[in-house]
């Protein structure tokens, strides 16, 4: 059993659980589809925990999950798969990225789309460290695409912002 | 009209001047996307589908062929010259492609790749032809009860493109399915799970959530690692072209793995990635020169490759005529019938018989481009292979936003695609199955029809459920799809051990 299993459990169990709240606030009749997938899904996750502590407690943990305790008389134990699944995981470029992500957003919103996408695209760019001549041609290359393809042919009226709009 | 006719006029249609530069441009953007290795055909599929909102359908959906198949050989490429797969598909070409590069044969090793693509996914359109029309026929007999049991059968597909464990794909597709049912109960007409957004009243809209869980999700995926140069292209010291002895040495390795392309395309939970190996095994097993497996072999690159490009006509068959995609691209291409108001099934082949058939000679066109697009512009690709994540990061989250706004002009439709662009994330990192989460939304709806209205008819009596030879039929093929993928991935891991790829 790992640590990712119990935050897979816990989330599946917590998504049950919210959209029993809600279906039970639902007429009679039109709960009752509803009320089956979550059953099913609350179901496939005690049998996926199951198999997890069968795995655990039970004689094959020891020999066939890496890290998991080894030898005669070793006790269970839960492993630590995060380092593993997060392994080249690099926070600061992570989070700046996903700031940012949320910043184009809520710029989009006051200055319109180009803008707040000149602005993003720069931002990221810089961060991570691509050369001048490649932020030049990526911001004319995909700026024409854009325009091209939902400006002048799909007609799409992308956000102008609160400033222009 | 009768099929030939229809065949005819669909060719016609196929062949006006809009259509074909657009073929000839999808076709552009599937190899570069292809060739770039992260990024996946399925991402590139529903990136671009917001493209065709504003197209006649046929057209729209030529684009999307046009940018799977190219998407599928484009993986080829890096393979070939960088050692890396594009796309998981190209996975087995790597093996013999680079040995082919090491030894100053790069543009020969390209040349059979574009070849047998082109060969293998020409000769998949004759399966797609000549199948999919009994197919629909036969799903024309299907009432209410039959809906509940394919629809159903779609879902054990579900088992089949599980990465590891069939519980974890099990439960994303049941959390497919729950998310399905947000939006207007289509019985009892209440509004289900909206949370107060009005934009919900028709369910999740399938488009963000497949931009999402495709390509939001890998913007992320791609943001968590440390930015690295990819390795330069191999230069090329040899000439683009075949002998007639190269022509004649690999002739027969393409046919065999376009028999076994169109036969892993057609079984559900099945892939290109499957059908590579299996057509590339296949190719050493027939080979008269064995000893050149390992060391660069040609028909080793034609066997991986004219398979994993047969897959995609066949893969098309059981999408088109009875609604259920067999693994990811065809579940987003499925995305994107839905979109232009068209529902997979027997009406595809009566009412909307002039655009399923102008869609199958675009498929056919798209190879001839594929083609001349992959021996021209292969040296092109090679450096496009290179692009760096880091243009590629925000560019891909810009077409995101972008492309979730245009389905109805919509903010609340960006916050969707960036919640699920969180969630295929999260589903990606814990290995459990973003294609089973679509499949659930996808046919969700359809099962649920099927099962509330049978029960309506018989007065709840589940028995009707039982009642025709055709459902029987349909809960052995339940069974057997929820069979198969083991042993499909039984297969596919052994012949990854084999090969050591």
């Amino acid at each position: 059993m790992t640590r990712s299993d119990i935050g897979i459990v816990v989330i599946i169990y917590a998504t049950c659980l919210l959209f029993l709240t809600m279906t039970l606030k639902l007429k009679a009749a039109a709960q009752v589809y509803p009320l089956c997938l979550i059953g099913g899904l609350a179901l496939l996750n005690t049998l996926y925990l199951g198999t997890r502590l069968w795995r655990l407690f039970g004689g094959r943990a020891a020999q066939d999950v890496p890290g998991d305790a080894k030898g005669p008389g070793a006790r269970p134990a839960l492993v630590n798969d995060l380092p593993e699944i997060f392994a080249n995981f690099v926070p600061g470029q992570f989070l700046f990225i996903v700031i940012a992500s949320v910043a184009y957003l809520a710029l989009m919103h006051f200055v319109g789309f180009y803008p707040a996408g000149l602005v993003y695209m720069l931002a990221v760019m810089r961060r991570l460290r691509v050369p001048p001549l490649h932020m030049g041609v990526t911001l004319a290359v995909l700026g024409a695409l854009i325009y091209a393809v939902f400006t002048l042919f799909l007609k799409v009226p992308l956000p102008r912002g609160i400033l222009f709009g | 009209m009768d099929t030939l006719a229809l065949m005819g006029t669909g060719f016609l249609q196929a062949l006006s001047p809009l259509n074909l530069a657009l073929m000839a441009a999808a076709t552009a953007v599937g190899v570069t996307i292809g060739c770039l290795p992260g990024l996946s055909a399925a991402m590139g599929v529903a990136l671009l589908l917001p493209v065709t909102f504003g197209m006649d359908p046929a057209t729209g959906l030529i684009i999307l062929g046009g940018i799977y198949c190219g998407a599928i050989f484009g993986g080829s490429i890096s393979a070939i010259l960088i050692h890396t797969p594009g796309t998981p598909a190209s996975a087995a070409t790597a093996i013999e492609g680079y040995q082919l590069t090491l030894r100053g044969q790069a543009a020969k090793a390209l040349t059979v790749a574009c070849f047998a693509s082109f060969c293998g996914g020409l000769l998949s359109c004759i399966s797609l032809y000549f199948f999919s029309p009994p197919l629909a026929q036969l799903a024309m007999k299907f009432k209410s009860p039959e809906y509940f049991w394919l629809s159903l059968f779609g879902l054990t597909i579900i088992a089949g493109v599980s990465s590891k464990s069939m519980l974890k794909g099990l439960m994303s597709g049941v959390l497919g399915l729950l998310i399905s049912t947000v939006g207007m109960d289509p019985m009892e007409g209440v509004p289900r799970f909206m949370f107060g957004q009005s934009t919900l009243y028709n369910g999740v809209n399938v488009t963000c959530a497949l931009i999402g869980l495709f390509s939001m999700s890998q913007v992320l995926i791609l943001a968590e690692k440390r930015i690295q140069a990819r390795p330069a292209a191999a230069k090329f010291k040899d000439r683009f072209g075949l002998s007639r002895a190269e022509v004649k040495k690999i002739s027969p390795t393409i046919v065999r793995s376009w028999i076994i392309g169109n036969i892993v395309g057609i079984l559900p939970g099945a892939g290109a990635s499957i059908a590579c190996f299996i057509g590339y095994n296949e190719a050493r097993r027939f080979s008269k020169t064995k000893q050149e497996f390992g060391k660069g072999s040609i028909e080793g690159v034609a066997g991986s490759e004219a398979a994993n490009n047969a897959v995609t006509g066949g893969s098309l068959i059981p999408m088109l005529t009875l609604g259920i995609p067999g693994e990811s691209v065809t579940a987003v291409l499925m995305g994107g019938l839905i979109i232009h108001g068209l529902q997979p099934g027997p009406e595809l082949f009566t009412t909307y018989a002039g655009m399923t058939y102008t869609f199958f000679a675009g498929f056919v066109l798209v190879q001839f481009f594929m083609l001349g697009i992959g021996m021209l512009g292969c040296k092109g690709f090679a450096h496009i292979a290179r692009l760096s994540d880091a243009i590629l990061i925000p560019s891909i989250f810009l077409l995101c936003v972008v492309g979730s706004y245009a389905i109805h002009n919509n903010v609340v439709e960006v916050a969707i695609m960036l919640i699920f662009g969180g969630i295929g994330y999260l589903v990606r990192k814990f290995d459990m199955n973003a294609t089973a989460i679509v499949l659930g939304l996808i046919l969700g709806p359809i099962g649920e029809r099927g099962l509330r209205r049978s029960l309506m008819l018989s007065d709840g009596d589940p028995s009707i459920l039982f009642s025709t030879p055709l459902c029987w039929a349909l809960i052995a093929l339940c069974v057997v799809g929820l069979l198969s993928p083991l042993l499909m991935n039984r297969m596919e891991r052994k012949l990854r051990e084999k090969h050591g790829a």
